[in-house]
């Protein structure tokens, strides 16, 4: 019989993202089963069967019921949330620090957590991180660019058993590029269950594989309860690309962690000026205007040092670049930096640089100001919007422009107090702001109608001519495959 | 509305569009401002279209159809032998050579080096094909003419269908563009499919013939269209609209239905498409916007 194991994991701080292992790795591999990906569909029935604990409510035909006890359960209004993404930790970023302190500070205002993803290398099974949130690592391997692969129907018994045993008021999705949030949500949807999707990224409209994104995420959000978008740009683009109601999207950014971002103790002398740059390096992070801006910036200003962290395809041609122009001494390669010591990268530094293409809402950004350096930045997306005018100075993603910005940087960084733009911005941005909006926007949308399967189809319809039958085609396979599943489970446990 | 305005301003600032300092007093999270998409751009590089002029441009890609006419109804004219050796010796020869003809013609850099660099590499080749035309003869011996021919009909619909019908494959003096992945493809496929037909032939002669001549057509062809139509549209239309008749008085010759065939394709590739083209550009629709990924003004030279 298929089991999970929970192991129980030690943190030492609140604010203390990673959760460490206890000394029992060669435990863990003789305790973990590695369930291959192939036989997905009858694994995850099969180990949903284990999973589900003798209770009145798995035999539940309707949802409104189950609400309505686990409403009840639940006390003033606190809910149980399930976060669902392919992009949580042990991988680190942007969409995995945000649901991870998210989920941090709604545990800390009362609410219940869980968190769903797939599995990462042997890291499958029931984990708890810090302050008792739970997280599903979902014994799905990922395919391609740490998404699971699409099976459409074959996470419906996972997810039923998860939604089911954890008392579950509200899914919310994170990243329309995550195959496991659009069919957790659907599946979630189909049961009848609130639905909350938050968008972290921009994309384009003329591309083919952003056409095809935008067709999957028309289909998730024709029948979604409310939507959040990390920035005002982000909000136009997803309303553009989704076709929702505008007043449906809610604008709530990402924060920083102010604990973990602290200024150097004592100011760095101005000679050398230091500029600091951390992102991956590819070609959507702007690396190939890093590679014309770095020599004209070091020409034209010689006690100006660049320290690069990060990796990715284009450090070749970063490596070239200094080899070209012999800038040894003078840029720093320092390869991929783990997340615990990017403070310790970035307090080296005077003057934070950030050249990519195309953002939502840029983190690296916050972390910089709040560790005091002044920032540089692309005018791209959503960067105008994160910080006041003073705290960054904007260019257009050109070089000779960027070279301007970095000259009118170098000219006023003796004005910045880095003690002072930390204390602004623990002021400006917090995860417990960020938590409260979101718990606004989840009263709001639990407090919208339930509706049955043929009052939803409809929404399914407008979006296209051919798309929308085929989504509506989807949606009933799904809920009938649901009924199927409670049938089934239901005779399982008479029998 | 005096008063409304004194109103707003005295219990609420105005929405600014930024992400810092939590929440706008006075403003929801889904507030939508009179500025919401204020920064849309439709349509910005939408060319409007001509009708005539789409319809003149058509003819570039109905001439090439028929000029692959010709070619298979050479190869089909040699299979049955009605076409000789000598014939076909003939023809390839006087192809080259009003290619030549025209490349002079048209050319604006003419320089001696470059046409005996054509010229010797014109003889390589040709020598290269001679010699190697008993090989072609007995390539597909074991293979039955019905997998042949099927194999060479999707080979040509192939080369028709990936075809770069703007420009021409081998690079032509002067042009900018570098051939793209299907026009290589495409012109793999038209090689491919001429020695396949060749193979089928009884003598190492009409093979050789056949070969130089499909491989001459293929490969330079589009080069000399290419050239004509640079030099002078009304040359380039006239020689269309000589083509297309010549092509479809052999084809009526050969067999009526291939004929109908061959006009019902020119008329839909001449009138129909134009027009539907031009029906349905009003759908398009463009968005651009401050979301859109920035476009590197410099090339990215490795």
């Amino acid at each position: 019989m298929l089991d999970f194991h929970v192991l129980i994991l030690n943190a030492p701080s609140a604010t203390h993202i990673e959760s460490h292992d206890t000394k029992m790795t060669c435990f863990d591999h003789r305790m973990l089963l590695i369930l291959p990906s192939f036989f997905s569909i009858s694994l995850a029935i099969g180990a949903s069967v284990s999973l589900s604990l003798p209770h009145p409510l798995s035999c539940s035909h309707h949802p409104r019921p189950l609400l309505a006890i686990s409403v009840m359960e639940c006390n003033e209004g606190r809910h149980r949330i399930l976060m669902v993404s392919d992009f949580f930790y042990p991988n680190f970023g942007g969409v995995e620090n945000h649901i991870y302190l998210l989920s941090q500070c709604l545990l800390k205002l009362g609410h219940k957590v869980v968190v769903m993803t797939h599995a990462y290398a042997n890291r499958s099974g029931v984990r708890y991180m810090t302050n008792g949130l739970k997280v599903y690592y979902v014994p799905w391997k990922p395919f391609l660019m740490q998404n699971t692969l699409p099976t459409f129907y074959g996470t419906l018994p996972i997810v039923r058993t998860i939604l089911i045993r954890e008392k579950i008021s509200l899914v919310h999705g994170h990243q329309a590029f995550s195959t496991l949030c659009h069919e957790a949500l659907m599946h979630a949807r189909t049961m009848g269950y609130k639905v909350l999707f938050t968008d972290h990224s921009l994309y384009g409209f003329a591309d083919v594989g952003s056409i095809h994104m935008n067709k999957i995420l028309q289909f998730t959000l024709a029948d979604v309860s409310q939507a959040i978008c990390v920035s005002h740009t982000s909000k136009e683009n997803t309303v553009l690309r989704s076709g929702l109601p505008p007043e449906k999207v809610f604008v709530i950014p990402n924060a920083v962690d102010t604990t973990m971002f602290k200024p150097a103790p004592e100011r760095l002398s101005m000679d050398p000026i230091v500029i600091v740059v951390i992102s991956r390096l590819v070609y959507r992070k702007g690396a190939d205007l890093l590679v014309e801006v770095i020599p004209e910036v070091c020409h034209l200003y010689p006690n100006v040092r660049f320290i690069i962290g990060g990796d990715g395809p284009k450090r070749v041609r970063l490596e070239e670049m200094r080899e070209k122009h012999s800038l040894q001494d003078r840029v720093d390669m320092l390869g991929a930096v783990p997340h615990a010591k990017v403070q310790s990268v970035l307090t080296s530094g005077h003057i934070f640089l950030n050249s990519s293409l195309t953002e939502a809402f840029c983190i690296a950004i916050l972390e910089a100001a709040s560790c005091g350096l002044l920032t540089v930045s692309t005018c791209v997306g959503g960067v105008p919007e994160v910080l006041p005018d003073d705290m960054i100075v904007l260019a257009k993603p050109d070089p000779s422009d960027m070279v301007h910005a970095i000259n009118k940087a170098i000219r006023i960084l003796p004005q910045i107090d880095p003690q002072e733009m930390h204390r602004r911005m623990k002021g400006m941005y917090s995860w417990h702001d960020v938590a409260k909006r979101t718990e606004i926007v989840y009263d709001r949308a639990l407090g919208c109608s339930n509706q049955t399967l043929l009052e939803r189809l409809p929404r399914y319809l407008t979006c296209g001519a051919w798309a929308g039958k085929l989504f509506c085609l989807v949606m009933i396979i799904d809920f009938i495959l649901w009924r199927l599943l409670q049938l089934w489970q239901v005779e399982c446990k008479r029998g | 509305m005096e008063n409304s305005i004194t109103r707003r301003t005295s219990t609420q600032r105005r929405w600014r569009k930024v992400a810092y300092g939590g929440m706008q007093p006075g403003f929801d999270d889904n507030h939508t401002d009179e500025t919401f998409l204020e920064e849309m751009v439709m349509n910005a590089n939408v060319v409007k279209r001509d009708m005539l002029k789409v319809m003149l441009d058509s003819v570039s890609i109905s001439q090439y159809l028929c000029i692959v006419a010709l070619v298979v109804l050479v190869w089909t004219y040699t299979l049955s032998s009605t076409i000789t050796e000598k014939f076909l010796l003939v023809l390839d020869v006087t192809l080259l050579g009003s290619g030549f003809f025209v490349l002079l013609l048209t050319a604006k850099m003419l320089s001696f080096n470059l046409l005996l660099n054509y010229a010797i590499k014109i003889s390589f080749f040709t020598t290269g094909l001679y010699v190697l035309s008993p090989i072609y003869h007995t390539l597909t011996r074991s293979i039955s003419s019905d997998s042949i021919l099927a194999l060479t009909t999707s080979l040509v619909i192939l080369h028709l269908f990936l075809h770069n019908y703007s420009g021409s494959t081998v690079k032509a003096p002067g042009a900018l563009e570098s051939p793209t992945l299907t026009s290589n493809i495409s012109l793999n496929a038209s090689i491919v499919a001429s020695l396949l037909i060749a193979s089928r032939l009884p003598s190492r002669l009409l093979v050789f013939g056949v070969i130089l001549f499909s491989l001459q057509v293929f490969l330079f062809a589009p080069l000399v269209t290419y050239c004509l139509k640079k030099y002078s549209f009304r040359l380039h239309l006239w020689f269309s609209f000589v083509l297309m008749g010549t092509t479809l008085g052999c084809v009526y010759k050969l067999h009526k239905l291939l004929f109908v065939f061959l006009l019902g394709m020119l008329v839909f590739v001449n009138l129909v498409c134009p027009y539907w083209l031009i029906r349905i550009q009003e759908y398009k629709f463009e968005i651009n916007g401050p979301w859109d990924e920035a476009k590197l003004c410099f090339n990215i030279t490795d």
